[in-house]
């Protein structure tokens, strides 16, 4: 057991050819908790989610889980690390099962788990349950989205990244997206939130970073959720 | 001035390099000239498969359907009267009975092979990827069987022989220079362009207005016109032709030339050619005995075996080719 | 006119070669399920399966087929550690033409080991016996005929059902579906794409026993013509799912039993160029393939 954050980036640089999409961004993550980043489009959020799970290179920095660097590696080896993400639009297997597309996120399960039951994922989303042997293509957008975290979290992960999941859904489905981050955060994951819906997120999350153009701007907390001139000067400004 | 001179530069060092092998060819024995030659008839036939594969980007497996055709039409048009209705009985009259000189055989094999390339491309030319890929091989394998069996357009599957042989280090170089002159123009037109930028992204190239399926139309029917062109030269290098000479075997050497030269520039296909007929003639010797320094003596069929280790070394290693798929650049 | 006959006996034959071919298409789907790679060198596994078979002929039969297996899986592995491993992500032109130097490559080097007696060919002859006749329902059929059909029709349900039922199965169903996704839930492509690669293999070993048995002379272009048919027949049927392109292998392996069996040699002189104009009439009409609906190749992430 070590005391060091279960997630932590360090200077992170991330390139597009010439052009930088992530400069000097450093942030923790500990059990327990979650932390939002926010900002305007193409700020270079799902970059960072993106260069933390080993999907695009870091030019620079460090990123590391529980103390241990995992910059550089393969996506299945951060996977099988303890890392679980939950990508932008989603991304299951329409012509897959719903019980197979869980199927699917335990090859993140470390070896030293021998747990490979869906039982947790079925209690979390019982809607999930009783779909099991549909085609996933067949859900609606909101199911879709439960069986995305859902995937993610059959791993057993020790850090939960999800990029943008209210997207797309309808504001009632957005509002149990959020319960279950909550539920999420108590069950000790430590959670990593890109969203679009920024005074959701503040008021969610532990603390919240804003990144715009690539660069962190600042940190605000849930008390900060109410005081729209701040968010709003946050992301227009600098 | 430096608009002018770079594109002069890109057409000239491919045709130096073809005229210093030209003259080249004429100074050594007579049994080494053949493999000049045949280096300069290649850099034809693969420049004109790499009008359509390099500017399209499409892979084409059946561009050596054209070079068949106009082998065979040049071939059967310069045999001489008295000798055809002997040889050839079966072929139908206005083959049988009219014999043409060299020079309108050549252009009698462009004809025959930019026509079968337009009827063949306008259908074809929807198709991209491996479904292109089939379908042109499809096209080599068609040419290939009908000229195999119908005799009454050909030999069938004997040799047609007695073709004069006029292609000699003049007409070699000449027609490949020919052959390097017409693709660049054609390339720097603005047909060409508008066809390079369909290679890169079709999607874009269609939404500027960009005709993708004309413009490959047009390629194709140029480097079938072009290929019919390199058969003709071919047929009179060689007094002779089989329908296996310009079949798979053909089709590999001058896919590989192209790729080993690189796929995207004209530079990279003349380059292509040369080194690997350059190569493939000394493993052809090596494969008789031949004295380096120190004795080589390869066993028969090696050739293939390098030609094939080589372009996949290639492929793996630097895709791009040994020019990098770009064209002649002065460096300064 | 064409006088066409088509007996019990041609029939049999027919599904026979759609059975063997079927079995070809899969090992040529796999591959490219988890690679998007066409492998042209396929038949050159088959060439290497044969010729093992004709080198180990005065073993005892089973050991010279497990020889040929263990041949054939060792250059499938070979092939796509040093060509199609480095090859990954690379334009789908650049990995066609790797393969097909690849094909030209083996085949000349069969060459140069075969002609080291002096011949060209080896004869494999511990199955031959299998070539015999034998009277099914008063239908006469040639005892390979219906062993190539039960092997293919074992081959492919135990294939089904790794696929579906196993975590590797489904694992390489995902890679073949959206391999990005796949690997950023922990599915590890190097072990996939192997075990892709070790099914192809033992395919074609299989096929190599089974056509050594009723073509007993081995030369290095062993199977190249069927390779290519077969290549054909998978791009028609639909080279995007498993299933499009085994039916696609099984038929053109069919019609070409039949149409061969069923024509006078006279009038099969131009057969090449009809099913070959048949190709290409529907590739033009479906180019996703003739039993794919809708959509094309779904692009490698």
């Amino acid at each position: 057991m070590t005391d060091a954050p279960a997630l932590s980036v360090r200077n992170l640089e991330v390139r597009y050819g010439a052009v930088p999409a992530v400069r000097n961004v450093s942030l923790d993550v500990a059990r327990g908790e979650i932390v939002g980043l926010i900002g305007p489009n193409g700020a270079g959020k799902s970059t960072t989610l993106h260069a933390i799970m080993g999907l695009v290179p870091a030019r620079e920095g460090d990123v590391t889980v529980a103390g241990a660097s995992v910059l550089g590696k393969a996506p299945e080896w951060i996977a099988r690390r303890g890392v679980a993400l939950v990508p932008e639009g989603r991304r299951i297997y329409p012509d897959f099962t719903v019980e197979e597309n869980l199927r699917l996120g335990l090859a993140g399960l470390r070896t030293t788990r021998s747990n490979r039951s869906l039982t947790g994922a079925y209690e979390l989303f019982p809607v999930l349950h009783d779909f099991r042997r549909r085609h996933a293509g067949l859900l609606s957008g909101g199911q879709q989205q439960q069986l995305a975290i859902a995937r993610a979290l059959v791993a057993q992960p020790d850090v939960l990244l999800l990029d943008e999941p209210s997207l797309g859904l309808a504001p009632s489905l957005v509002d149990s997206v959020f319960e279950t981050l909550a539920k999420i955060r108590d069950g000790g994951f430590a959670v990593l939130l890109v969203e679009q819906r920024a005074q959701r997120t503040v008021a969610l999350a532990n603390r919240t970073h804003v990144l715009s153009n690539g660069e962190l701007r600042l940190t605000l907390g849930p008390e900060d959720a109410g005081d729209t001139e701040k968010m709003v000067s946050a992301y227009l400004g600098g | 001035m430096r608009r002018y001179l770079d594109p002069l530069v890109q057409v000239l060092a491919p045709a130096v390099l073809v005229v210093a092998v030209g003259i080249w060819s004429t100074l050594v024995s007579s049994s080494n000239e053949i493999y000049f030659l045949n280096a300069l008839v290649s850099v034809a036939i693969v420049v004109a498969i790499y009008v359509f594969i390099g500017n399209s980007g499409v892979l084409s497996f059946g561009q050596i359907s054209f070079v068949a055709v106009g082998a065979f039409v040049a071939g059967i048009m310069t045999i001489p009267l008295e000798s055809k209705t002997g040889v050839l009985p079966q072929l139908f009259p206005v083959l049988r009975d009219h014999t043409v000189g060299n020079l309108v055989s050549l252009l009698l094999a462009a004809g025959a092979g930019g026509l079968f390339a337009f009827a063949v491309g306008l259908p074809l030319m929807r198709l991209s990827g491996l479904a292109a890929g089939i379908a042109t091989f499809a096209v080599l394998e068609v040419t290939h069987n009908i000229l195999r069996e119908w005799t009454k357009i050909g030999p069938g599957a004997t040799t047609l022989s007695l073709v004069p042989e006029t292609t000699d280090a003049l007409q070699a170089t000449l027609g490949a220079l020919v052959v390097i002159g017409l693709a660049f123009l054609y390339q720097r037109s603005r047909l060409g362009r508008r066809l390079r930028a369909s290679r890169e992204d079709p999607a874009a190239a269609r939404g500027v207005g960009v005709n993708v399926h004309r413009e490959r139309l047009w390629a194709f029917t140029a480097s079938g016109a072009l290929a019919g062109f390199a058969g003709g030269l071919l047929v009179h290098l060689l007094g002779s032709i089989t329908t296996e000479q310009v079949y798979l075997e053909l089709t590999f050497v001058t896919l590989a030339m192209l790729v080993i030269g690189g796929l995207t520039s004209l530079w990279g296909a003349v380059v292509g050619a040369l080194v690997v007929s350059g190569l493939d003639s000394f493993l052809t010797e090596a494969e008789q005995g031949v004295h380096v320094g120190f004795s080589i003596d390869l066993p028969q069929g090696t050739r293939l075996i390098f030609l094939g280790a080589i372009m996949a070394v290639v492929v793996i290693v630097r895709p791009s080719g040994l020019t990098g798929g770009r064209e002649f650049r002065l460096v300064r | 006119m064409i006088y066409a006959v088509v007996d019990a006996q041609t029939l049999a034959d027919a599904v026979g070669l759609g059975a063997v071919y079927a079995l070809m298409a899969v090992g040529i789907g796999l591959v490219f399920g988890v690679l998007r790679l066409v492998n042209f060198a396929y038949g050159q596994l088959i060439m290497a399966g044969a010729y093992t078979l004709a080198f180990t002929s005065h073993w005892r039969v089973g050991w010279s087929i497990a020889a040929c297996v263990v041949v054939v899986v060792a250059l499938s592995l070979v092939m796509d550690r040093v060509v199609f491993r480095p090859l990954r992500g690379s334009s789908p032109a650049v990995m066609l033409v790797a393969t097909f130097a690849i094909a030209f490559m083996l085949q000349a080097i069969a060459l140069l080991v075969d002609i080291r007696d002096n011949t060209i060919g080896e004869i494999a002859t511990s199955i031959a016996p299998l070539n015999q006749p034998t009277t099914v329902h008063g239908v006469e059929v040639r005892k390979i005929t219906i062993v190539a059909v039960i092997v293919a029709a074992v081959a492919l349900a135990l294939l089904a059902l790794l696929l579906t039922r196993t975590t590797i199965g489904l694992h390489m169903r995902a890679a073949a579906t959206d391999f990005g996704t796949a690997r950023l839930l922990g599915v590890q492509a190097n072990r996939v794409i192997g075990f892709a690669v070790v099914l192809s293999g033992i395919l074609a070993a299989i096929v190599s026993v089974i056509l050594t048995v009723q073509f007993p002379f081995v030369g290095p272009d062993f199977a190249l013509r069927d390779t290519i048919v077969v290549l054909v027949g998978v791009v028609v049927g639909g080279i995007d799912r498993l299933w499009t392109a085994t039916l696609g292998g099984f038929s053109i392996g069919f019609a070409t039993g039949v149409i061969n069996g069923a024509l006078p040699t006279e009038q099969t002189v131009f057969l090449p160029s009809a099913v070959f104009a048949l190709v290409i009439l529907v590739l033009l009409l479906r180019p996703a393939g003739l039993f794919a609906w809708g959509r094309g190749p779904v692009e490698r992430v």
